[in-house]
């Protein structure tokens, strides 16, 4: 019962408002322009505007102009602070201390990946066709009729070592190191490289790809490094074919590598570390990785409460082609963070105890739209070959996975060094023959690492590890036999000593007296920045604020309707002249009649049907707005006073 | 009449000149506290009461000097700066690296301008501790010294000799040449004595520098004899090569076939081409990696494998063994446009031993005047930079020691660049060189010659944090073959075996391509020290740059024309009183009716007041101010008032 009647009171509201606003459209504007610009101008809580209207006509032109000034300048500094805040400005703060934090992960491998007693199996010929290489280089004059006859040359044919003689530069001739054998030397001068030298003769390497119909050579200015790099090569042609399981018993086992470790005051040992198997060092330990269990904090600095480590190297054990460099090899890095011991590790030398204080240096970076870093990887578009061991996004990840991904593109095949996507394989020489050209060809190309470094974005959180390293002899001549007697009969039992100072490293890593720095960004410019900025401009020339914003919103409302009410009067009295124009003075029809009665303005316009001059002589119309009355005497006066300084 | 009349003449009418509304002062301040905007004012003129009235002065008073205080603070701390650090991941530049061998010259190839050097050193052992021999392991055999020096025997020798100070009496010495006791003036300076307290020597080495011209003398003496004879070596080094032709200095020392046996450079082979030779006084031949301006390498990898990787030929048997007493190399990573200061800055590295290098960039930008002192590119520094690279403040504080070596001494210091028409000091021909150096060296020291007040930072620089770790190398297993390899690739250049000892493995690369830059920027602009100003004002008195106009319009132009209007009505009555006796019918009243508070300006123009005043005769409308301060009425009455006040002006 109630509702409907509710509606009904509605629609009746409704009702008597639209046929209010018809009465007001009809009647036409109540105020004019200037009224209304007056009214402003006296009321407004701008300072300019109220200047204007209350003095003389030099000084109101003045303060005219000087509003318009400011307002303009009040807009043009509105632009540029909205511009500084849209630039996404970061600011730094900095703080240096000391506090508990996790003691970093720290990655220890021996500088050479393999026990060269378990894998002579698999190097044996190559090793023997790597000796007779350097027999050939050295001393080209011996006989070596006996020591050829063993090698195998499968090996040898794929990727082949030659001398470019270079003594006549306009004709070099390339002369194959075994060309005695195989007759390959294109130049009939019975043995040209015989007296050659290091300045006259650089050897190089020839990559051939389809079936050897296609060559480079890769040149090297010593033979040293051409060698090198031509075993290394062999040498990941030979593993990249061995699964990683035998891979990871031939290198150093933990219990072999960590003799005595000791964090803070509590003994750890070998079984405290987490295995990785690492392309380029075979076994590696972390410590602390926290990748399955919480990190160890620590929470005082100094030598006493960091990680104290003795490692032996077993140098002696070393493949003797592949590593040339004989140390340990030590990371420090965040937990959960893949260890590329490679790019950013350091070396530790044997027979030497090596102490290195840490520095946390962090860098926290605010995410999108400050600046392109990312949190957490997911929204770069290459696919972190890294996270199968469970670690964090990082660039340099970012940057190997893009290269493996090119290298399965480019070779089909995925290089050693780098993790496997699934379902791909490593390169190898039989399944793929052209690997070495092509992979020698991306390795050079700019633009692949270009793009790459495109493609990746850093991380938000970028955490160094500054190290402050000193080194010491260690053991002292005065301690080493006791020491080493001690350390032989702990790990293989024995009364014999099994170790030396070619192989023992002590390791002592702890935290400096200040161990953070953080450098955490902020946004320099953040929407109160804004606000208080665009308030103290505006305050500042013209003494406004947002309610000034709002009184002239409204007066543009005010403006509009005025416009509307007179395009409305305007329209109607067309129609009614043209009305008129037909019919020529007829008598008052109904509708004008009724006109007449529901508008009190109208005036029938048969009297002069030209009179519609401009709005300033229009008579002042009869009802002013019921909120401005009190305020009406004064603009009128002006008007009026206006109009008086005409007449004289 | 003219257009330009006719605008003029209509200017004039709707735009007349008229001078201030309010009759005097009082009434100024009045109107204006009412009409103005700020908000404090008002509030005077409106309470009740002296008390509140005091107080709202008060109030309204030390909002402005708050103001006052708050824009002062803001303006003074303009000039400040934010630092922000920004990393970038991207392909980096890889920087120059210059390399040199610690010993300069081949000894073999300098010992024969040496030789008297080296006998009168050897002699100098033997007579002070008994030394008698270098017992030198594989040196070449001691050929005879004939002394290949052409001309006049080396006299300077015997003027700066090494001496024995007994500690007791100072002022007595023994030559331990000639054995004879030389009076010594001048004070004696102890090299580090005056730190380090040294004393149990009874007897203490040294020597004694003299100038010629006056007995003045500096007396050099050293706690231990080691420090002493390589001081003295140094200085008559230098002066025996300060007259050798540069030419004859770059073939004496290592060539760069020698001292680099392999480089490696991202993958690609290198050699001595791709190195430039940079001669050093103090080390000689150095090479640098990467210093062609135009072809620079740049690295897009980290890692040890994509940096620079070189073996370096150490001849430990070519070293000189009084100038310099450690073996190996030294390495510098620097900007390809600076200058190494490989004696200042540099790191050494061991020989048998591979020395890695892990670099980290970072990049320093400052902003110059007037945020700080630091200088662009040096040139409103005024020293003329004698090296041929970027300025640095070890450049303009070397150069300006060298120009004022050169202005003091009439020659320059060996161990730097020569300015222009300047040659190397040599004890031929300036004699007084050594003692006007050490004078010269002792005051730049205790910053009297003006070099460090002179001298600035540079504004942006390049720094390379390295981190150097060690390893053995080459392993025992592979040092075998390794060294057969190496052997053959030296080649011809030497003609032996080569051992371990002999060489050095250098890695340099960049750890990650993360690159730091550190940057200063304004921390205010004119904005935001307006909008500053804006906050200010607005919160302590709603105050706004029209609120400024207003106060300047209203104390200074308003009050200042009705003081002087004030005058000139006072100057015409007086006037007009002086011309009274003389036609006493004129009215005087006719002027003074423009303001009608003339005789009584010292009160306010209440309505009584008004009511006093004289009806002007000619007037239709009475000057009476208004009855109440309504605003509106006030300003109908001045303006009414104004009108007429114009009038007298025309006439």
């Amino acid at each position: 019962m109630g509702k409907p009647g509710h509606r009904e009171g509605a629609t009746m509201q409704v009702k008597k408002y639209l046929v209010k606003c018809l009465h007001r459209l009809q009647k036409g504007p109540g105020y004019t322009y200037k009224e209304l610009l007056v009214w402003y101008c006296d009321n407004t809580n701008t300072h300019g505007p109220k200047r204007i209207i209350c003095e003389g006509p030099k000084k109101k032109a003045m303060w005219f102009v000087l509003t318009l000034l400011f307002a303009s300048i009040v807009f043009w500094q509105w632009g540029v602070f909205i511009r500084t805040y849209l630039s996404w400005e970061v600011s730094v703060s900095l703080s240096v201390g000391f506090k508990t934090m996790d003691f970093p992960a720290v990655t220890i491998c021996n500088a050479s990946p393999f026990q060269y007693s378990k894998v002579k199996h698999l190097l044996k010929d190559l090793d023997q066709l790597m000796e007779a290489v350097l027999e050939r280089i050295v001393a080209p004059e011996l006989p070596r009729a006996n020591a050829t006859r063993a090698l195998n040359f499968t090996l040898w044919n794929h990727t082949p070592l030659v001398l470019i003689d270079e003594r006549n530069p306009h004709h070099p001739v390339v002369l194959d190191l075994f060309a005695d054998n195989h007759n390959v030397s294109a130049s009939g001068s019975p043995a040209p490289g015989r007296a050659c030298n290091a300045q006259q003769c650089k050897v190089a390497m020839r990559l051939c790809c389809l079936n050897g119909t296609v060559c480079t050579f890769r040149n090297f200015t010593s033979a040293t490094q051409a060698v090198t790099e031509w075993y290394i090569l062999q040498a990941t042609n030979i593993f990249s074919q061995v699964p990683t399981q035998e891979l990871v018993k031939m290198g150093y086992s933990g219990e072999q590598l960590i003799l005595a470790c000791l964090f803070g005051a509590e003994p750890c040992s070998y079984r405290n570390f987490t295995a990785l198997f690492h392309p380029d060092y075979g076994n590696c330990y972390i410590f602390n990785w926290g990748t399955a269990e919480r990190a160890l904090p620590s929470s005082n600095p100094g030598v006493e409460f960091g990680l104290k480590l003795i490692l032996d190297l077993g140098q002696e054990d070393y493949v003797p082609f592949l590593t040339s460099t004989a140390g340990a090899r030590l990371l420090l890095h965040e937990q959960r963070s893949y260890p590329f011991v490679k790019e950013e590790g350091i070396y530790a030398m044997s027979g030497t105890e090596t102490s290195i204080g840490v520095l946390v240096d962090k860098l926290e970076r605010k995410g999108k739209p400050y600046s392109q870093c990312t949190v957490n990887g997911s929204d770069v578009p290459i696919h972190n070959l890294y996270s199968d061991y469970n670690t964090t996004y990082s660039i340099q990840a970012c940057i190997r996975s893009c290269f493996q991904d090119h290298m399965i593109q480019n070779c089909s095949c995925g290089h050693y060094l780098y993790p496997l996507p699934r379902g791909q394989k490593y390169c190898n020489n039989q399944e793929f023959p052209d690997w070495v050209y092509c992979y020698s060809q991306l390795r050079q190309s700019l633009g692949q690492r270009e793009a790459c470094i495109r493609m990746c974005k850093e991380s938000c959180n970028d955490t160094q590890y500054k190290m402050t390293i000193s080194m010491a002899d260690w053991p002292s001549e005065a301690s080493e036999d006791w020491i080493f007697h001690v350390l032989s009969q702990e790990r293989d039992q024995s009364t014999n000593i099994t170790l030396s100072r070619k192989g023992i490293v002590k390791l002592n890593i702890y935290f400096q007296e200040f161990n953070y720095r953080t450098i955490e960004e902020s946004a320099a410019n953040n929407i109160v920045w804004l606000l208080s900025n665009l308030g103290g401009q505006f305050g500042f020339w013209m003494g406004g604020s947002v309610l000034c914003l709002i009184e002239f919103a409204e007066i543009v409302i005010d403006f509009l309707w005025i416009t509307v009410i007179r395009l409305v009067a305007f329209s109607k009295s067309l129609r009614q002249r043209r009305a008129q124009a037909r019919y020529a003075g007829p008598p008052p029809t109904v509708a004008e009649l009724v006109e007449a009665h529901t508008n009190f303005a109208f005036q029938p316009d048969t009297a002069n049907p030209g009179a519609y001059p401009d709005e300033q002589t229009l008579p002042i119309p009869g009802t002013p707005p019921p909120n401005y009355d009190s305020l009406r005497l004064q603009p009128l006066d002006v008007i009026e006073s206006d109009s008086e300084g005409d007449a004289i | 009449m003219a257009p330009g009349e006719k605008i003029k003449a209509k200017i004039k009418k709707n735009l007349p000149v008229r001078g201030p509304q309010a009759p005097t002062i009082k009434e100024l301040m009045r109107w204006y506290c009412l009409k103005t905007n700020t908000h404090g004012c008002r509030r005077i003129v409106v309470s009740r009461g002296r008390l509140r009235r005091l107080l709202w002065i008060v109030f309204t008073l030390t909002a402005v000097a708050l103001i006052f205080w708050q824009c002062a603070l803001l303006v003074l701390s303009f000039y400040t700066v934010s630092v922000s650090i920004k990393i970038h991941f991207q392909k980096l530049d890889f920087p120059a690296v210059t390399i040199c061998n610690i010993n300069p010259y081949k000894y073999s190839a300098v010992k024969p301008l040496l030789a008297d050097l080296e006998q009168e050193t050897k002699a100098a052992l033997k007579t002070l501790y008994g030394f008698s021999e270098i017992k030198s392991r594989k040196r070449r055999e001691a050929e005879p010294c004939s002394s290949a020096w052409e001309g006049p025997q080396p006299k300077f020798l015997h003027l700066i000799p090494l001496m024995v100070f007994d500690e007791g009496e100072t002022s007595k010495a023994t030559d331990f040449l000639t054995g004879q006791k030389r009076k010594v003036s001048g004070s004696i300076i102890h090299k580090a004595a005056d730190v380090m307290h040294v004393q149990e020597s009874k007897e203490v080495v040294g020597f004694q520098l003299c100038s010629n011209g006056t007995s003045h003398c500096a007396t050099y003496t050293f706690s231990s004899g080691v420090n002493a004879i390589q001081e003295w070596y140094k200085l008559h080094y230098m002066n025996i090569m300060a007259q050798v032709p540069l030419e004859k200095k770059i073939n004496m020392s290592y060539s760069a076939e020698e001292l680099l046996v392999t480089c490696f450079f991202d993958g690609v082979s290198c050699d001595a081409r791709n190195f430039t030779l940079f001669h050093h006084p103090m080390y000689g031949n150095c090479y640098t990696f990467n210093n062609k301006e135009n072809e620079t390498h740049s690295t897009s990898m980290g890692g040890s494998e994509y940096g620079l990787q070189v073996i370096l030929y150490i001849n430990e048997e070519e070293y000189n063994p009084f100038l310099v007493s450690s073996t190996g190399a030294k390495v510098i990573v620097h900007r390809q446009d600076e200058y190494p200061f490989i004696e200042d800055v540099g790191t050494e590295i061991e020989t048998a031993m591979a020395t890695s290098i892990g670099m980290h960039l970072t990049e320093s930008f400052k902003l110059g005047e007037p945020y700080s002192q630091c200088t662009e590119d040096g040139s409103d520094v005024p020293i003329d930079n004698i090296y041929n690279a970027a300025y640095s403040l070890q450049i303009c504080l070397h150069s300006c020691f060298q120009t004022k070596m050169v202005e003091r001494c009439g020659c320059a210091q060996y161990s730097q660049p020569l300015p222009p028409a300047a040659n190397y000091c040599n004890y031929q021909q300036h004699p007084n060189w050594m003692y006007c150096y050490y004078e010269l060296h002792q005051a730049f020291v205790q910053e009297k010659l003006g070099c460090q007040s002179v001298c600035r930072e540079a504004c942006s620089f390049k720094e390379w944090t390295l981190t150097t770790s060690l390893a053995q190398w080459p392993s025992v297993v592979s040092e075998k073959w390794l060294l057969r390899v190496l052997t053959w690739d030296q080649g011809q250049q030497i003609k032996k075996k080569l051992n371990k000892t002999d060489l050095a493995k250098l890695l340099i690369f960049y750890k990650d391509l993360n690159q730091r830059s550190i940057m200063e920027s304004p921390a205010n602009s004119v904005e935001m020290l307006l909008s500053n100003f804006g906050g200010q004002l607005g919160l302590w008195m709603s105050c706004s740059i029209v609120c400024i106009i207003e106060i300047i319009e209203v104390f200074f132009i308003d009050s200042l024309s009705i003081i002087a209007r004030q005058q000139w009505q006072r100057a015409k009555k007086w006037w007009s009183q002086r011309q009274a006796p003389a036609c006493p019918e004129a009215p005087p009243s006719l002027r003074g009716q423009d303001n009608p508070v003339l005789d009584i300006d010292d009160d306010l123009p209440t309505f009584t007041s008004a009511l006093r005043l004289p009806p002007a005769p000619g007037a239709q409308v009475p000057g009476t101010p208004p009855p109440r301060y309504n605003t509106l009425r006030l300003e109908r009455a001045f303006s009414n008032q104004l009108t007429d006040t114009q009038v007298p002006a025309e006439s």
